[in-house]
């Protein structure tokens, strides 16, 4: 099956450091992918180049074999693509409810014409989206705190009413960084059983994650990067196993020579 | 009684002010100084559409939301570059090129001469004249006014615009078009000033460039910070209270060299201690920050 998103030789510099180098990944339909790897490795550029926050210097990045680098935010996120911040990013003010309800794309609502000259017209279509919010609320758990302000919120719930909130804006690849980052053990369970529904339901997931528990449990497919390149590719027992993977991660020693790894960042494995 | 009228027709023209404005600083997050440019602008299009093409009311009217609007974008597209203080510095230099152009194209607006024998609104007939009669057509204007901005801001784009207020990249992320946004929500912020500006025109029949400096820009943003910003009530209030503070000075018997000094003074304390005690005003939902 082609891949749903595919970043081909993507480079990213800022200033004197190459944050992203000639990266070329690709992450197949459904499937569950983690990108993990020391700080400063490239993962969340990587993410910003993904999501349109940031361009790329040289490269493109295709979803659904169409090239999506260049293209705005909004635009990317109406094509498919949603992101769950490391900072979550909560409208705070706002109800969990409206907070999801935003996130609805191409509402009628939106258009100050219809707004002001027909405005009985929206009374139908935002009954629809309160009960579709609450649907999504259901699904992640926190349908029961609709009405409360988000920043009343844990920060686990935070993060599961943005991941309600991707849902609601239709996407179908999502993209999280550090999902579980700052999150209680309790609420990391829940978090996780969401996330792997979701993706048993069809949707793709990328995650940046730093906890290897995790990334055992979740991923299908690994990535792991260093320097802005991928050194590592395979199932989680194949990556986590790496020498070079568990000097980042636990500390052991390596040689120079294979924690700078230089060359094709692509590396070739067969994921079917 | 007519004293009142005035009073209330002065109410009336600051809530539109307001309103709109909230709609701008309170709804979407831009601390803009320019409303009393929009308000100018709206005020000059229409009254030289009255007064030099013998246009009548209603169509002057729908001229100078029309073009006030129109001409937002001036401000509008740099919003989108222009972030935080860089935005509120741009947008006083909105107002300042603004000031000086109604000012010194005297070909045009008459400068510091103003425009006087400005017509009394006409409509299909039927003449607002006197007082009481202003007072209540203001009042449908102004309710109007409040009743479609109402129903902006419980729309869904009210709802995104506050999103984008919270967190303009959560929101982009979320697929909103922010640049769109952003400048309609000028665009209709500045129709709504300028339907004030008509209102004023044609009420005082006779405009001139001092009545939209940036003092009247401060003053208009005063009444959303102590008033409130965000919602309806907290303009409203803020609208009520600042129009008629100064008046209430006259009845103490303070001479009025002293009393304008004094209502300055007045609103700074008002708000020095709002912002220090009750950051979201009177009525507000939306804190300063």
């Amino acid at each position: 099956m082609p891949d749903l998103l595919s970043l081909q030789n993507v480079s990213k510099h800022f200033g004197g450091v190459q944050a992203v180098d000639r990266l070329s990944i690709g992450f197949a339909p459904g499937k569950i992918t983690a990108l993990i790897g020391p700080n400063g490795a490239g993962k969340t550029t990587a993410f910003n180049l993904i999501g349109g926050l940031l361009r790329p210097d040289t490269g493109s990045v295709r979803f659904e074999d169409n090239p999506i680098s260049g293209l705005n935010p909004w635009r990317i996120t109406s094509l498919g693509i949603g992101r769950l911040f490391q900072d979550v990013r909560l409208f705070k003010k706002m109800t969990v409810l409206e907070n999801v309800m935003t996130a609805f794309l191409k509402q009628e609502g939106e258009s100050l014409w219809r707004v002001m000259l027909v405005p009985w017209t929206e009374t139908g279509p935002e009954k629809v989206r309160r009960e579709k919010a609450t649907e999504l609320l259901e699904k992640v758990g926190l349908h029961h705190l609709a009405g409360t302000p988000a920043e009343n919120l844990s920060y686990g719930q935070q993060k599961l009413v943005a991941i309600a909130r991707l849902l609601a804006a239709d996407a179908r690849l999502l993209l999280l960084d550090e999902p579980t980052a700052g999150v209680n053990p309790a609420m990391i369970h829940k978090l996780l059983e969401t996330v792997k529904r979701l993706a048993t339901e069809g949707k793709t997931v990328i995650f940046v994650e730093h906890n290897m528990e995790v990334v055992r449990n979740m991923a299908d497919w690994v990535y792991f990067m260093v320097a802005g390149k991928v050194t590592s590719f395979g199932s989680p027992s194949d990556v986590l196993s790496d020498p070079e993977v568990q000097a980042a991660y636990i500390g052991r020693h390596t040689t120079e020579a294979k924690l700078t790894l230089g060359g094709e960042s692509r590396v070739e494995t067969s994921r079917n | 009684m007519n004293y009142l009228f005035h009073i209330a027709v002065m109410i009336n023209i600051y809530i539109i002010l307001s309103l709109s404005l909230n709609l701008i600083v309170g709804v979407g997050g831009m601390m803009s100084l320019c409303h009393a440019a929009f308000y100018g602008i709206g005020a000059y299009i229409g009254t030289l559409a009255m007064v030099n093409w013998g246009w009548s009311f209603i169509p002057a009217l729908f001229l100078s939301v029309v073009g006030t609007a129109a001409l937002s974008l001036l401000i509008s597209y740099p919003s989108l570059k222009l972030k935080g203080d860089y935005f509120v510095l741009g947008s006083l230099g909105f107002q300042s090129i603004v000031f000086i152009i109604l000012y010194n194209w005297i070909d045009v607006t008459r400068g510091p001469y103003g425009i006087s024998g400005i017509p009394t609104p006409n409509l299909f007939g039927f003449k607002i004249q006197g007082l009481p009669l202003w007072f209540a057509f203001s009042t449908t204007i102004m309710g109007v006014c409040v009743v479609l901005i109402s129903l902006i801001m419980d729309s869904p784009f009210g709802r995104t615009l506050r999103s984008i207020r919270d967190d303009e990249i959560a929101a982009g992320s979320l697929g909103k078009n922010i640049p769109w946004f952003k400048i309609r929500t000028f665009a209709v912020a500045a129709g709504f000033a300028a339907v004030a500006g008509m209102m004023f025109s044609g009420y005082m029949r006779y405009i001139d460039p001092t009545s939209f400096t940036i003092m009247e820009s401060v003053f208009i943003l005063s009444i959303i910070i102590i008033g409130g910003a965000g919602n309806l009530q907290g303009p409203i209030i803020g609208a009520v209270v600042l129009v008629v503070l100064p008046e209430l000075l006259r009845f103490v018997g303070m001479p009025d060299a002293i009393a304008a000094n004094m209502r300055q003074i007045i609103y700074g304390l008002a708000m020095i201690l709002l912002i220090r005690w009750r950051p979201q005003g009177l009525l507000g939902e939306y804190k300063f920050s």
